[in-house]
């Protein structure tokens, strides 16, 4: 039986491998969006997922296996009438099926632990500060190095044009190559900043400021989008994100300076302000 | 076999002289039964199930093609996810577990009744009416409760969900936690202290032990949740400021929530992992493989699952990742110990394919891969990803619906004999089988990529460039389906009652193993007219097969202890 075991563990591991080197890319990436090297998180993210995916198929496919094995062997067949023995219990196998799972989540934790401990590192000088900040349904950019804000609004998508208009989206430029902190608080309930091709989410609190920390490596266009429910417009509460040279970058600041988009929006424009009991003045 | 001698009766559920409507009424609506009870919980719950199914009929639709309208507002629909949550977890698959535990938790001990029928009648009712009030804000101007079935704060609080819909959900659902609540301190009173003689705690059978271990994970949770609620009502209404985010209210109710949160998950798991482990013995022949390392099992998910809450809280940035993450993949130990035992029970069995098995095996199928992407979710590196998005969504209906939905109609077709002395059709049931599970995996499998590619939940509609559209069409076809596999069910039971003929037996599958295979189908009023003698976790099978019976009830036999 161990030997039927280990047979077709190999053998659908090396399906797998065939499957997988044979395939087109994104299967390659587990369809993971993106590319390789979008920050300097994605592929550890990119590589944890594919052979977590490959170990936890091969599980699988033992546990499919055996199913299918004894669905098609032990069936009853037609006239038979004889019992089958009747075991209760077999304490090796059944050690064997808790130790062997032990040790697998064992050493999935390790490799987990060191890639969120990865993931999770702050910078101690970041070249780059940016705060975002949630509010029902957009986002406020404030460019803290440079001294300018974006403030957006939500989406205008009514199913009526063919494409939605990203031109009225806001859009969060980051320099590619530098070390990004990015503040992340709300202005009301808690919303959830995720840009999707950077494989990474985190909730903006009320009250409270969350961080993450990456390093942007390939320039180009990405998909934001608010992933904590929010209220009614929460499908609408999207961004962009453009990772642009230097230069650019510094343009883009000149150019929000220009517009007069000068300092920062800060938390006096929370509407938690007016939470119920919060400022007697206002609310008596 | 005894020919039918008695006069058939209408209702099925007992031979005494036919009612009027009016009395059989009275009767359901007094009854402290543990059987009717039950009987009540199973109705009750199916159409809750049936109503919340409504909605996920809506959902898909709304999600089939990008930019549709089908419900007139978003806040519509979010109503609608918000109450197909509220209705599927608290109203549908936590009291079916109370339906099933009642009609057949007391007859597998051997216990005439359960400890406290009135209690038992009351928990009922408090259900009852705290469901009805929690869904009544659709009946309101503002509609239901629109701020998804964990009502974080503050999106949960009159500034930003003001409609007295919100305070319906909050108070409904706390009334109807202490149905709940109760129900469970008699299931564990009547476990302790009813077991009929020789019915020892390591002779009960895996579905009794797992009524056991579930309640006592309710009693440890939903009082949590309760406080919650009170607390979350009293801000509404009354200007209590305990879910401030000042205070860090936010998180505060967070962790409250999955305190609850995440052994409810396990609550609805464990009785249906219960009803599959009395299927699978019964067509394979043979005893359960590996009885205590199954139950040593039960409780070691039970204990750790009051452990892993805040792997819901991954992306909060405020709880102890690696602490949460070891907790939450360890739980993938005592699961996989599970899964290979109901292997093992097969494993050189004699295995027959009646519906009720074939439930059970559709159960494990979808199941296992509920697990695998169950473990990839515990891992924080990977969850940071995929928190939020239908990838999550596609993981929790595999658990879920894999193992509420296909248990439950294992149960039915199982145990219908039990409930009505009749046996319900196999070959309709088959067809029902095999369309629900094409369905429900042409609707939920594509959702795993949907999320991976980028599609968050809870998103009423999505742009034609995110490139979800042909997913979710596939997917919205699923539920379609899905859906239509509930009509040979509804014909199956019409047919049963109208033109089934009842079974004089006492094991229609003959393999039958614990004591509700030893009295009568249907239940008799006090469940026993005589008990076997009970040497092992299968008396009714040591008595009706003594060639196979237990090594301790061949041994009681020798000793001359005869049969009662």
């Amino acid at each position: 039986m161990l030997n039927r075991r280990l047979i077709t563990a190999v053998a659908s591991a090396s399906a797998l491998a065939l499957l997988l080197t044979g395939c087109s890319a994104e299967a390659q990436r587990g369809w993971l969006p993106g590319e390789p090297g979008i920050t300097n998180h994605t592929d550890r993210i990119t590589g944890l997922w594919t052979t977590s995916w490959i170990v936890l198929l091969v599980v699988g496919a033992i546990a499919w296996g055996l199913m299918a094995w004894a669905i098609i062997v032990y069936r009853r067949r037609k006239g038979e009438t004889a019992m089958p023995q009747q075991l209760r219990y077999n304490m090796p196998i059944e050690t064997l099926f808790t130790v062997v799972p032990l040790i697998l989540v064992v050493g999935f934790f390790a490799f987990t632990a060191r890639d969120m401990a990865a993931i999770e590192a702050e910078f101690d000088e970041p070249d780059v500060t940016i705060e975002a900040i949630g509010k029902q349904w957009s986002w406020d950019f404030n460019y803290v190095d440079s001294n300018v804000y974006e403030t957006g609004i939500q989406a205008q998508y009514d199913g009526t044009t063919e494409t939605g208009n990203f031109d009225d989206l806001p859009t969060l430029y980051l320099p590619v190559g530098q070390k990004v902190q990015i503040d992340l608080m709300a202005r009301d309930v808690i919303h959830s900043f995720w840009v999707v091709e950077f494989l990474y989410k985190k909730d903006m609190f009320p009250g409270r400021t969350n961080h993450m920390y990456f390093i942007p490596e390939k320039e180009g266009t990405y998909v934001g989008k608010c992933a904590e429910l929010c209220g009614e417009f929460h499908s609408m509460m999207l961004f962009n994100v453009e990772v642009v040279s230097e230069a650019e970058y510094e343009a883009q600041m000149a150019a929000l300076a220009a517009k007069g988009q000068v300092g920062k929006l800060g938390v006096e424009l929370d509407r938690n302000q007016n939470l119920p009991g919060n400022n007697p003045e206002i609310r008596g | 076999m005894a020919t039918i001698t008695e006069p058939r009766s209408t209702s099925g559920f007992s031979s005494a002289p036919k009612k009027t409507k009016g009395q059989v009424i009275v009767d359901w609506i007094t009854t402290t039964d543990h059987k009717k009870i039950g009987y009540l919980y199973l109705i009750t719950t199916f159409i809750w199930f049936l109503i919340g199914g409504l909605m996920a009929l809506v959902i898909r639709a709304q999600l089939a093609l990008p930019g549709l309208e089908i419900v007139q507002t978003k806040e519509q629909y979010n109503q609608l996810f918000t109450m197909h949550g509220t209705i599927m977890l608290l109203l549908f698959a936590t009291p079916l577990f109370a339906g099933f535990a009642n009609v057949i938790m007391p007859v597998q001990i051997g216990a005439p009744d359960v400890a406290f029928p009135r209690l038992n009648a009351l928990s009922y009712w408090i259900f009852t009416f705290g469901g009805l009030i929690a869904v009544a804000g659709f009946f309101t101007p503002q509609g239901a409760a629109s701020f998804g079935w964990f009502a974080y704060a503050p999106l949960s609080n009159t500034t930003f969900s003001p409609g007295i819909g919100g305070d319906l959900w909050v108070f409904g659902l706390a009334m109807g936690g202490f149905g709940t609540i109760l129900g469970a301190v008699n299931f564990i009173t009547t476990i302790l202290v009813m077991r009929a003689p020789g019915m020892t705690m390591w002779r009960m059978p895996i579905f009794s032990w797992n009524t056991l271990v579930t309640s006592i994970l309710v009693i440890m949770c939903f009082p949590p949740l309760a406080a919650a609620l009170f607390a979350l009502g009293a801000d509404r209404r009354f200007g209590a400021h305990i879910f401030d985010p000042e205070n860090g209210g936010a998180l505060l109710w967070q962790h409250l929530f999955w305190f609850f949160g995440h052994p409810e998950v396990y609550i609805i798991a464990l009785p249906f992992f219960g009803i599959v482990s009395e299927i699978f013995p019964v067509f394979s022949r043979k005893p359960i493989f590996g009885y205590k390392t199954l139950v040593y099992a039960t409780i070691a998910i039970a204990a750790l699952s009051m452990t892993v809450w805040a792997h819901h809280m991954y992306v909060t940035g405020q709880v102890l990742l690696p602490f949460f993450a070891f907790t939450t993949m360890l739980i993938a130990v005592p699961t996989g110990v599970k899964i290979f035992n109901w292997i093992g029970t097969m494993w050189r069995g004699s295995i027959t394919f009646e519906t009720p098995m074939l439930w059970s095996l559709g159960f494990l199928v979808t199941f296992v891969f509920g697990g695998l992407t169950g473990v990839i979710l515990a891992s924080p590196a990977l969850d940071f990803h995929l928190s939020d998005s239908y990838f999550v969504v596609a993981h929790f209906h595999y658990v879920v619906f894999g193992t509420v939905v296909f248990a439950m109609f294992a149960g039915f077709y199982f145990w219908w004999p039990k409930f009505t002395g009749k046996m319900l059709n196999e070959r309709l049931g088959k067809i029902h089988f095999w369309v629900l599970f094409v369905g429900f995996h042409t609707t939920f499998l594509v959702q795993h990529w949907l999320g991976v590619m980028g599609m968050p939940r809870r998103y009423a509609t999505y742009l034609p460039e995110d490139g979800f559209t042909w997913m979710n069409t596939l997917s919205s076809f699923g539920s379609i389906i899905l859906a239509a596999s509930m009509l040979p069910f509804f014909w199956n039971v019409w047919v049963t009652t109208r033109r089934g003929v009842k079974t004089e037996l006492k094991d229609p599958w003959g393999y039958g193993r614990s004591l509700e295979w030893a009295t009568e189908s249907p239940i008799p009023r006090h469940n026993f007219h005589s008990i076997p003698r009970i040497r092992s976790e299968s008396p009714a099978f040591d008595m009706n097969h003594p060639e196979y019976a237990s090594p301790e009830a061949k041994q009681a036999v020798k000793e001359g202890a005869g049969v009662s």
